[in-house]
């Protein structure tokens, strides 16, 4: 189990081949690809963080007059973008949601408001898991990395 | 005329040295051959490489549940050892023993109660252990919810709730990863 390598002449000289030893070589890659393969995760999944206020959690120390309440109502009819006061529906296009206009509106209130970075996901009990996966990143993709998932009938809108 | 000894003579076609070779089976080919391992070894460097590439130095955290299909999200980032809450259509499992059925869930409490008391207890349990087990180190509060896609929010807004009163305030989603480009993630 070696390699000769071929160096060239056939004159009176000392012969310059060279046999390598090519048995360590292969019980290593052996040996590695065993081990590779017994610890090889093949699922690759990842997760979305999100966080829960509540039950007790001391809310911001800001005074309540200086916070614009940033909340993504997600219902059957669509999105409701609430800044503060102001309501902004985002109605379905088709049976699809209008995650792109969703997107460029947060977008647009990222940059009117550079230092907020909370939103909250306010969902009804029907909407399927998917559909907040996929408004939460939005979200995130927006810049708004503090993420908040609560209950519509509890967000008080 | 001189006397010679004998020897071997055969008929002038056939060369002597021919025959003693043949006889003595001296000409016959080696049996040794020598192996050509250059493949070979292309072969188990190219699949190193590949398992090297693939290689997760956290392990498997997460395993894939038959019953549960993730969804995808772009912004995601590495798991962590937490409590996995699966969430299959139809029952609520935590580290793989059962813990509710969605029959459950889905009905309307008539207290007004969303807490799961087996889920609630077990999670404190788990808080307790950690406490326990790791004196020194704050709790991070972390517990990770591996949901079918599917499962409507009613179901998840009840565990996010137990999970919530029990002490872990982070709660983490499950995700497939998906490249920023929006295609599939290769690693």
């Amino acid at each position: 189990m070696s390699v000769a390598v071929e160096t060239g002449g056939k004159s009176g000289k000392k012969a310059v081949n060279a046999d390598l030893n090519l048995v360590p070589y292969i019980d290593l890659l052996t040996c590695m690809v065993a081990f590779l393969l017994i610890t090889a995760v093949w699922s690759q999944l990842a997760r979305l963080e999100a966080h829960q206020k509540g039950q007790g959690q001391a809310g911001e120390e800001t005074p309540p007059e200086k916070i614009v309440k940033l909340v993504v109502v997600v219902n059957g009819e669509g999105f409701n973008l609430v800044a503060g006061e102001d309501q902004q529906p985002i109605p379905k296009r088709g049976d699809q949601y209008d995650f792109e206009k969703l997107a460029n509106e947060l977008k647009k209130f990222k940059d009117a408001h550079p230092d907020k970075s909370d939103v909250q996901v306010a969902s009804e009990d029907t909407i399927k898991f998917e559909t907040l996966v996929k408004t939460m990143d939005t979200a995130l993709t927006a810049r708004f990395p503090d993420i908040s998932l609560i209950d519509a009938g509890g967000a008080g809108i | 005329m001189p006397i010679h000894a004998p020897h071997d003579h055969l008929y002038s076609s056939v060369k002597l040295e021919t025959a003693k070779a043949k006889l003595t089976h001296a000409g016959r080919k080696s049996l040794y051959a020598p192996l050509n391992l250059v493949a070979y070894i292309d072969m188990m460097t190219m699949l190193v490489i590949f398992l090297l590439m693939s290689f997760s130095a956290t392990g498997e955290i997460l395993f894939v549940q038959k019953n549960i299909v993730l969804p995808d999200a772009q912004n995601w980032t590495d798991l962590e050892r937490a409590p996995v809450i699966g969430v299959s259509k139809d029952v609520v499992t935590l580290d793989g023993s059962q813990v509710a059925t969605a029959d459950d869930l889905m009905k309307d409490s008539a207290t007004g109660d969303f807490k799961i008391p087996e889920l609630h207890d077990k999670l404190v349990t788990l808080k307790n252990n950690y406490k326990l087990l790791h004196p020194g180190e704050d709790f991070n509060g972390i517990a990770i919810i591996q949901s079918d896609k599917n499962v409507e929010f009613k179901m998840l807004k009840k565990i996010m709730y137990s999970v919530a009163v029990a002490g872990y305030q982070n709660v983490n989603f499950a995700v497939t990863p998906r490249a920023k480009g929006g295609g599939p993630l290769i690693q």
